[in-house]
C-alpha cells in the first residue's frame, strides 16, 4: 500500500511538473470568470431581481409573454414560464433571485471541459511514458506492472475529480461575487413529471455533476485503455473526443436497430431517466444503461491491464 | 562464490524472425563482462530480457539464483540498469528524476542520493531540468539512476555512448571500484571494443543474436593460441615441413610465413626446421589480439 501511494505520489509530481496540465485548470477559470462577466452585463432576464410587489412583476411578465406569443411562429413559446409563473403566484413563493448556485448550476455544462482534459491526461498517461522512452527505466523496478497501471488510472480519476471540485468551487466563487448567495440550500421552482415543483438547489446541482461525471469517467477510461493498446497519446485523445462529440449522432443514426441500445453512448447519460424525459430507445431502463456502462467499463479495464501488463517492452 | 547472472539456452523471436539463438553464458560477482557486438546483434534485446522487459521465449535468465520469468520481483531487485539511451523525464530536474525512482525502490534516502550524484559528478547540474542536459549528464544520471538501490548486478547498455575521453575513464574507474570494492556484477555492453576492452574481465562477442565466443582479457585460460611470423631463406621447403609434419595451415605474407599455433609448439618447429637446414632470420610472435579476434568473428560488419 505504501508503494502504491508511493507510485500515486510519483504519477502527481510527474503530472503537476508540466506547464500543460496547469494551463487546464487556467483554462476552466478563465471561462468561468468570462461566463460571470457576461451573464452579469447582458443577461438581465436570468439575472432579474424581484422586489416586494413580485406577484405584480410575474403577472405583467406573463402579460408581456402572451402578447410576444402572438406573434406569427411564436405559438406556445413562452407556456413553460407562464406555468413556472403562475406556479409561484398560485403557492405564493417568491421567486428567488439569481445567485452564485444557480451560477453553478448553469455552468454544469462546462463539465465538458473537464472531460475534454481529462481525456488528455488520460491518453498520455502511458503513450507519454513510451514516447519520453522512461517506461524502460519505470518498469524495471521491483513493482508488478498491474500496480503500476492502477496506480496510473487512479491518478487519471483523482485528476478528474480535483477539476471537478475546482469546477465547482471557481463557479461559487465567481457567481458569489458577481450575483451573491442565498443561504446554504436555497430552493428554486423546476418542471418535474409531476408538473412544477420546488426544490433544493444542491441536490440538483450533485445530480447534474454526478451524471456528467459518468460520462466522464467512461471516456476517460476509453482514452486510457487506447492509449495502453496503441501507446500513442494522438490516437487516443482523437478517438476519444471523436467518440465523445459523435457518440450521440451515431446512436441517433442507428437508432432504428434494435441492437444499438447497446450502444454505449446509448447509455452514457443517465439524466435520460429523469421525470421529465424519454430514454433514447424504447424499452431502455435505468437498470439496463447501469449494467451496460458496467460492462463496458469493466472491458476498457481490461484490455488496458492486458496491453499494458503482457506485452513486451521493446524497441520503438 | 555464487552466479550473479546466468543465462541459460534464451532464444527470443519476435513474430517469425527468430533475434536471440541459444545464449548461455555466467556472470560471477565481482567481474565485469563485456557484451560486444557489432549493431543489431542483440545486445540491447538480450539486456532487455534479462530486466523483464521483453519475454524469453525459450530457456531462463537467473538473477542470484532467481528466475527473472518466474520471480520477476525478487530477481529484479538486485538489478540496476540501463537500457538503451538514457532517457529522462525531460520536464523535471536531475534530482526529481533520480526521487521518482528513489520512491520505487526501499530503503533509499536523500543521503544515498547525495552520494549517487557525488559519484557520477552532477553536483553542478542536479537542480537543472534533465530536458537540458547534454547526453553525456545524461547518460551520468542514467548510471545515477541504476546505482541508487545498491544493486548487485549491473547491466549498463553502451554507457560510454556521448561520454566525451574523460568521461569514459571516469567511468571505466568507477565500474572496477564497483566490482573489485562492492563485488557487484557489471554488464556492459558495447560495438567498440576500444572502449570496454579496459574495463572487462571477459568480452563475450555476439553476432547475429549467437555468442560467438567469449574471451578473457588478461589471461589465457581460455586461449593460448598466437600467430607467428618467421623469415626464412626457402619459403616451400619450410611450408612443406610444417604443413606435413605438424598438420599446420601456413599463410605467405611477403618474406613471412605465418602460422597459427599453440605456443608450446614453437620450440619444436624452430628445432625441427634448424634440424632442416634452414636458416632462420626472424621469429615473430603475436598473441592474437582481441582486436583481431573481434574482427576475425565479426567478419565484414554487416547488419542482418
Ligand atoms: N520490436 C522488434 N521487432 C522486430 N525486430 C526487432 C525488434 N527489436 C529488435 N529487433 C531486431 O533484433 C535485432 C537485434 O536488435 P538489438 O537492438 O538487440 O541490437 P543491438 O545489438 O542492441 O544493436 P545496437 O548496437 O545497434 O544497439 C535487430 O536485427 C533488430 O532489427
Ligand atoms: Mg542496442
Amino acid at each position: 500500500m505504501r508503494n502504491f501511494l508511493n507510485l500515486m505520489k510519483n504519477e502527481q509530481i510527474k503530472l503537476f511538473s508540466r506547464f500543460a496540465t496547469w494551463s487546464m485548470f487556467i483554462i476552466i477559470a478563465v471561462i468561468i470568470i468570462a461566463s460571470g462577466i457576461i451573464t452579469f452585463i447582458f443577461d438581465d432576464f436570468v439575472t432579474k431581481d424581484y422586489g416586494d410587489n413580485w406577484r405584480t412583476e410575474l403577472q405583467e411578465e406573463n402579460a408581456d409573454f402572451e402578447e410576444m406569443m402572438e406573434g406569427e411562429y411564436m405559438e406556445g413559446a413562452y407556456t413553460g414560464e407562464i406555468e413556472r409563473n403562475n406556479y409561484h403566484l398560485e403557492n405564493d413563493i417568491k421567486p428567488s433571485s439569481y445567485d452564485g448556485w444557480q451560477f453553478t448550476l448553469d455552468n454544469a455544462g462546462l463539465s465538458m471541459m473537464i472531460s475534454l482534459f481529462t481525456i488528455i491526461i488520460a491518453a498520455g498517461m502511458i503513450a507519454s511514458e513510451f514516447r519520453w522512452g522512461t517506461i524502460k527505466l519505470l518498469l524495471i523496478r521491483p513493482i508488478s506492472r498491474t500496480k503500476i497501471m492502477f496506480s496510473k488510472y487512479a491518478t487519471v480519476l483523482l485528476f478528474a475529480l480535483s477539476m471537478l471540485i475546482f469546477l465547482f468551487v471557481i463557479n461559487l466563487i465567481v457567481g458569489a461575487i458577481f450575483f451573491g448567495i442565498n443561504g446554504l440550500n436555497p430552493t428554486f421552482v423546476q418542471s418535474t413529471m409531476s408538473g412544477f415543483q420546488e426544490v433544493g438547489i444542491m441536490k440538483e446541482i450533485f445530480t447534474e455533476y454526478g451524471l456528467q461525471m459518468i460520462k466522464l469517467v467512461m471516456m476517460a477510461t476509453f482514452a486510457f485503455m487506447i492509449s495502453s493498446l496503441f501507446r500513442n497519446s494522438g490516437m487516443a485523445i482523437g478517438l476519444a473526443i471523436f467518440l465523445m462529440f459523435a457518440g450521440n449522432m451515431i446512436v441517433g443514426v442507428l437508432s432504428q436497430y434494435e441492437w444499438s441500445k447497446y450502444i454505449l453512448f446509448a447509455n452514457t447519460d443517465l439524466s435520460q431517466y429523469q421525470a421529465d424525459r424519454h430514454p433514447m430507445i424504447e424499452g431502455m431502463t435505468m437498470g439496463f444503461s447501469v449494467t451496460i456502462l458496467v460492462i463496458y467499463y469493466i472491458i476498457f479495464l481490461a484490455v488496458s491491464w492486458i496491453a499494458f501488463t503482457k506485452r513486451d517492452v521493446a524497441g520503438n | 562464490m555464487g552466479i550473479a547472472m546466468e543465462l541459460r539456452n534464451v532464444y527470443k523471436s519476435i513474430g517469425k524472425k527468430e533475434i536471440i539463438k541459444d545464449l548461455s553464458f555466467d556472470i560471477k560477482p565481482g567481474e565485469v563482462f563485456g557484451f560486444l557486438g557489432p549493431n543489431g546483434a542483440g545486445k540491447t534485446t538480450t539486456i532487455r530480457m534479462m530486466v523483464g522487459l521483453m519475454k524469453i521465449t525459450s530457456g531462463d535468465i537467473l538473477i542470484n539464483g532467481k528466475s527473472i520469468a518466474k520471480d520477476y520481483k525478487g530477481a529484479v531487485k538486485e538489478v540496476g540498469a540501463i537500457v538503451e539511451n538514457p532517457e529522462m523525464y525531460p520536464f523535471m530536474s536531475g534530482l526529481k528524476n533520480l526521487k521518482h525512482y528513489a520512491r520505487m525502490m526501499d530503503g533509499i534516502d536523500d543521503e544515498r542520493i547525495e552520494e549517487v550524484i557525488k559519484l557520477v559528478g552532477l553536483e553542478k547540474a542536479i537542480k537543472e531540468k534533465a530536458g537540458r542536459y547534454s547526453l553525456g549528464m545524461r547518460q551520468r544520471l542514467g548510471i545515477a539512476q541504476a546505482l541508487l538501490h545498491r544493486p548487485s548486478v549491473l547491466i549498463l547498455d553502451e554507457p560510454t555512448n556521448g561520454l566525451d575521453p574523460a568521461g569514459i575513464k571516469e567511468i571505466r574507474q568507477y565500474i572496477r571500484r564497483l566490482a573489485e570494492e562492492e563485488n557487484v556484477a557489471v554488464i556492459v555492453s558495447s560495438h567498440l571494443l576500444s572502449e570496454i576492452e579496459l574495463m572487462c574481465d571477459r568480452i563475450g562477442i555476439i553476432k547475429n543474436g549467437e555468442l560467438i565466443s567469449i574471451q578473457s582479457v588478461n589471461g589465457q585460460e581460455e586461449e593460448s593460441a598466437v600467430t607467428v611470423s618467421i623469415e626464412v631463406e626457402d619459403k616451400s621447403a619450410s611450408r612443406e615441413i610444417l604443413e606435413n609434419d605438424f598438420d599446420l595451415k601456413v599463410a605467405e605474407e611477403g618474406r613471412y610465413l605465418s602460422i597459427k599455433l599453440e605456443k608450446e609448439l614453437i620450440p619444436t618447429i624452430i628445432k625441427k626446421l634448424a634440424a632442416q637446414d634452414i636458416n632462420i632470420f626472424e621469429v615473430n610472435v603475436r598473441r592474437t589480439s582481441l582486436e583481431d579476434k573481434f574482427f576475425e568473428v565479426i567478419g565484414e560488419n554487416t547488419i542482418a
